[in-house]
């Protein structure tokens, strides 16, 4: 029964029975409302998630029909992109590059933002006007002089060439994240530490860095994120498997001969970096709105 | 500070020496856990700047090797003379612009959806949140692939019997089409962290005073909203100004397409000419720190994170 | 093990960067350096799939009783993408090249930023000896040898018999008389596509070039003077009449080689013009297709003038930060031998650059275009040999699309200044 139907059957009725069935049709008409709305939220998520999966499962002949879904399925095009070493280095370009630079910022994020929250020094408007000039900072117009940097000092194309870079944009919303959480730490939980005649740095390490864990949690996440999507540096930054990580060497995967182009492989490429990231996004949705929304609007 | 207003006792001098002692000791800690984060940040950004500066006054072509000399703002000169800047301002322009729009309408529905919803909540958010978390470039070569004509579904559904990605039109409208796709679900985050700013009760009593929806939403919620508003219409102009990704994956800057980060790209990676392209990288930066400075100056400085933690 | 690679590490570790330097170098513990044993040489090439690169590599390392290994190393399909990662590493001083293989046109540039050593005076003779004059000249900047052509290439005219014959035409032998079959079989409603080149990227350049060649003319002379002229109007005016006479595919604007080649095989075209491993696509892809399928020389710009096809393949180069340019040099004469270049033709399709191996018969019959490549590689036309090409071809890119608006008056004029500007570092293209 529509939402409509409901209502028309309500308005025969009288007296209570009647006004109680206007609230349960009511009621029936905004759930049909809001899965309506659910539907189009996943159409509009999920289509292009969906056509890359299907393309990947392609074969390679019918790679080129144009069917939203296969007519004829494989999984060849898995067994290819790890026959080859290229995207198997790149990957692990991409693990480990990722995993170090994010590990770095939120380390160097977590002092700075402990000490934005809870300490009182001078200067603190000159670091946050620093952070907030490199969140908005135009990354593109830096890869020209990092890229004439490194080569002079042998940074091309090396872990550390991406690494430092990744790190260092990652600093911004990390320190506004863990900001926002060290924040809610209640204050009076250190200043009991510290009339028990704790330091300021015991007072960190033993009360609120634990507490701060969440945050920290939250933090790691949408760094991993931001640092394994990147592409700006790592197509300016990198040129070979030694440290080329996944979104660079998709945009160069060698096709079957010099002139075509491998659907198939740049398709099921695609699909491996994308599950990790749909992993954590459906396991910590809460965290990361909750970061997200932390890091830039200060309720 | 709430440490010292805890003290309420007449002050010996010898407690307020371990208080100033305190003070101190917690301004050297300060110092120390801040220290590495301003360090990287300036000098990874300070330096290459400067460097830049220097480079962009000099021919300076990685291909000509001998032929390196100082000819003051001649590359600024060549930049700003050549058709090919102003183009790309203008298509940079025309793309931020319309994405930024569409990104604002959707977002907010999105948010809105995320909000009031009381079908699958959290499974709604991390629905939504999937297009933020892909990578930049699977999301291009998704939709790049699916528009195209020898491999995608959009030409066949929309009975095209040519190439949408072979004219200017149809790639405009296919990496705008991914752009929003892409940003919209950050865009919808920071507006849903405004919406829930706005209070239940003053919608409530509207609605006794007898506002309608649509009233409500336009002078109550959107006004409520304008801090988070600004900070996310901040945000995606600055971060869509840089478009690079999508426009490199389609078609790298053909069909009249070519946007700002392309061209510094090109000239400074592609063809190795350093001179010139750390111009391009000057004139962009100022671009971008003048949009931000609109922004931030022009429409209040509440929209700047961290401004409220200043004051 | 994370070993990233067998190229040695070569960062020099800076004093804020050392946290990330050293957990690199702990990932990168164990991998081993060239020491003792035979030298590595590793060499960068554009994807070989039939093998036979990697079958010539294995011959000439055990050839070379144990002086040297040769590991093979693709690259990017894209020429343009395989220019960029070779030149960012070079000008990086990155040692961890021995062997590249350059695509035809970026000779000059590499020999003049010093990325590339000059080939050895016997090895110079000996390619000037046995190879055709087109190859021969593609690796030649000011008078001097600087790699050993590998492979050939030059773009035919592949066409449909049993169109043609719909129309009782003969193989037209002009771009004009090409352009009119189409038309005429559209209007009976035949496929009737010409498959070109038009995206912005190098495949126009050679377009383009081929065009303004075979009209007798040139883009530049020698390594910086601006001729264009005529020529180039009259090339600039074919290109514009394909795009607008409704015989081009609609999808010109973003064709390249792979794309035109699909597009063929679908049956949608009559005509293609492009490189010889079209042949072997079709039969794979699709056998009617390739059953009708024919082959002729390059249209002529003017009639009655031989055409004069921009010669495309690859030169293999030693770089200058080579450790070992006597065993790479070495290398490099081996995996040009006679018997190699016979397999990278028959297994792989790639046009030789030895005239003596077109006169071989197992070649002719694996071969069948064999008398059409050798004469256009002879009668071959080039591209522009500066150091600045990279400008120069982006030049003509951004000014000749898209093809449909191309202007022949008047766009000459304002390619040569951009071309101009190029050459002194000054144009932003």
């Amino acid at each position: 029964m529509s939402g409509r139907e409901a209502t028309r059957v309500g308005r025969v009725r009288t007296g209570a029975s009647a006004r109680r069935s206007i609230l349960l049709s009511q009621h029936a008409r905004r759930l049909t409302g809001w899965s309506g709305a659910f539907l189009l939220v996943l159409a509009f998520s999920l289509v292009p998630v969906l056509w890359i999966a299907f393309l990947s499962l392609k074969t390679p002949a019918s790679a080129t029909d144009g069917a939203f879904i296969p007519h004829h399925w494989t999984l060849s095009n898995y067994s290819d992109i790890f026959k080859t070493g290229i995207f198997t280095s790149a990957l692990r370009n991409s693990i480990g590059i990722a995993l170090i630079s994010t590990a770095l910022a939120v380390i160097i994020a977590s002092a700075a933002a402990y000490a934005i929250a809870r300490l009182e020094f001078p200067g603190k408007r000159a670091i946050l006007a620093v952070v907030l000039g490199v969140a908005l900072f135009p990354q593109i117009a830096l890869v020209g002089p990092l890229y004439n940097l490194w080569r002079q000092v042998g940074l091309y194309d090396t872990w550390p060439g991406l690494i430092i870079p990744y790190m260092t944009f990652a600093l911004p919303l990390s320190i506004f994240v863990l900001w926002s959480f060290f924040r809610e730490i209640p204050g009076d939980l250190e200043e009991a530490a510290e009339v028990d005649g704790a330091t300021p740095f015991q007072a960190f390490t033993r009360v609120i860095a634990p507490l701060a864990a969440p945050g920290i949690v939250t933090t790691f996440i949408l760094v991993f994120i931001i640092c394994w999507n990147d592409f700006v540096f790592a197509i300016s930054l990198t040129s070979t498997t030694s440290a080329e990580t996944v979104p660079a060497a998709i945009s160069t995967f060698p096709g079957v001969s010099q002139f075509t182009v491998p659907y198939g492989d740049i398709a099921a490429a695609a699909v491996v970096v994308t599950v990790p990231v749909i992993v954590l996004v459906l396991l910590f949705q809460r965290r990361i709105v909750a970061g997200l929304t932390a890091g830039a609007v200060k309720g | 500070m709430s440490a010292v207003a805890a003290e309420t006792a007449p002050g010996t001098r010898s407690r307020r020496r371990r208080l100033t002692e305190r003070a101190r000791d917690e301004r050297r800690l300060a110092a120390l856990l801040v220290a590495p984060a301003a360090i990287v940040m300036i000098a990874v950004t300070a330096y290459p700047i400067i460097d830049a500066v220097v480079l962009s006054l000099q021919r300076a072509d990685l291909r000509f090797p001998g032929a390196t000399k100082f000819v003051g703002f001649s590359n600024y000169g060549h930049v700003l003379s050549a058709p090919v800047w102003w183009q790309d301002v203008f298509h940079t322009a025309i793309i931020t612009a319309i994405s930024v729009a569409i990104e604002f309408g959707v977002g907010m529905a999105l948010a809105l959806v995320m909000y009031r919803t009381i079908v699958a909540r959290g499974l709604t958010r991390a629905v939504v949140l999937i297009p933020y978390g892909i990578v930049a470039v699977v999301a291009a070569e998704s939709w790049q692939l699916a528009w195209s004509l020898n491999s995608g579904w959009i030409p066949k559904l929309l009975g095209l019997s040519g190439d949408p990605l072979s004219h200017t039109f149809g790639t405009y409208v296919a990496i705008i089409v991914t752009e929003v796709w892409k940003n919209t679900p950050f865009m919808a985050l920071l507006l849903l962290a405004g919406l829930a700013l706005v209070s239940d009760e003053l919608l409530e009593a509207a609605k006794v005073d007898g506002a309608n929806a649509w009233q409500r939403f336009t002078r109550i919620t959107i006004p409520l909203m304008k801090p988070a508003i600004l900070v996310a219409l901040l945000f995606r102009t600055l971060d869509a100004f840089r478009i690079f990704d999508t426009i490199y994956i389609f078609n790298q800057g053909a069909q009249g397409t070519e946007s700002l980060s392309i061209l510094n790209y090109k000239t400074l990676l592609d063809r190795l000419n350093l001179g010139l392209g750390s111009s391009v990288s000057m004139l962009l930066f100022v671009l971008v720190a003048l949009i931000a400075f609109v922004f931030i100056k022009g429409f209040g400085a509440s929209a700047a994170p961290g401004a409220e933690a200043v004051s | 093990m994370f070993c990233p690679s067998t190229r040695p590490v070569r960062f020099r570790v800076l004093g804020g960067y050392s946290l990330a330097a050293a957990a690199a170098l702990l990932l990168c513990a164990g991998c081993g350096a060239s020491g003792k044993g035979p030298a590595t040489l590793n060499w960068y090439v554009f994807p070989e799939p039939s093998g036979s690169f990697a079958r010539a590599a294995a011959a000439c390392t055990a050839a070379s009783a144990g002086r040297y290994r040769i590991a093979i190393n693709f690259l990017s399909t894209s020429s343009d993408q395989q220019r960029v990662s070779l030149v960012r590493r070079l000008a990086a001083d990155d040692s961890s090249i021995d062997i590249l293989a350059m695509d035809v046109d970026w000779t000059a540039e590499f020999a003049n930023a010093k990325w590339i050593r000059p080939v050895p005076t016997a090895l110079s003779a000996q390619i000037r000896s046995v190879d055709l004059p087109g190859p021969v000249q593609t690796a030649t900047y000011r008078q001097r040898i600087w790699a050993a052509p590998i492979n050939s290439n030059t773009q035919l005219l592949w066409y449909r018999k049993d169109l043609l014959a719909d129309i009782h035409r003969r193989v037209p032998t002009t771009w004009a008389q090409m352009i009119a079959d189409a038309i005429e079989l559209a209007k009976l409603g035949k496929p009737h596509y010409i498959e070109e080149q038009g995206a912005q990227y190098e495949g126009l350049t050679v377009w383009f070039n081929s065009l303004v060649d075979s009209a007798g003319g040139q883009i530049i002379s020698g390594a910086n003077r601006v001729v264009l002229g005529r020529a180039a109007e009259a090339a600039a005016s074919i290109m514009h009449r394909l795009a607008t006479s409704g015989a081009a595919d609609p999808s010109l604007n973003v064709a390249m080689e792979g794309s035109s080649d699909v597009a063929f095989d679908r049956g949608t075209a009559a005509f293609e013009i492009n490189y010889p491993f079209v042949y072997q696509s079709a039969i794979a892809a699709n056998p009617r297709v390739a059953k009708e399928m024919g082959y002729a020389a390059y249209p002529e710009a003017v009639s009655g003038v031989d055409p004069h096809v921009s010669i495309g393949g690859y030169n293999l180069a030693v770089s200058a930060h080579s450790a070992h340019p006597g065993l790479a040099f070495n290398a490099l004469s081996c995996l040009t031998r006679k018997q190699y270049e016979i397999a990278y033709a028959v297994k792989g399709g790639l046009a030789p650059v030895r005239a003596a191996v077109y006169g071989i018969a197992s070649f002719q019959k694996a071969y069948p275009f064999h008398a059409l490549i050798e004469r256009q590689l002879r009668t071959y036309g080039i591209r522009p040999q500066t150091p600045s090409y990279a400008d120069v071809t982006l030049a003509i890119q951004k000014a000749l699309t898209p093809t449909s608006a191309i202007q022949p008056a008047t766009v000459v004029d304002s390619l040569r200044n951009e071309i101009r500007l190029s050459l002194s570092s000054g144009a932003l293209l």
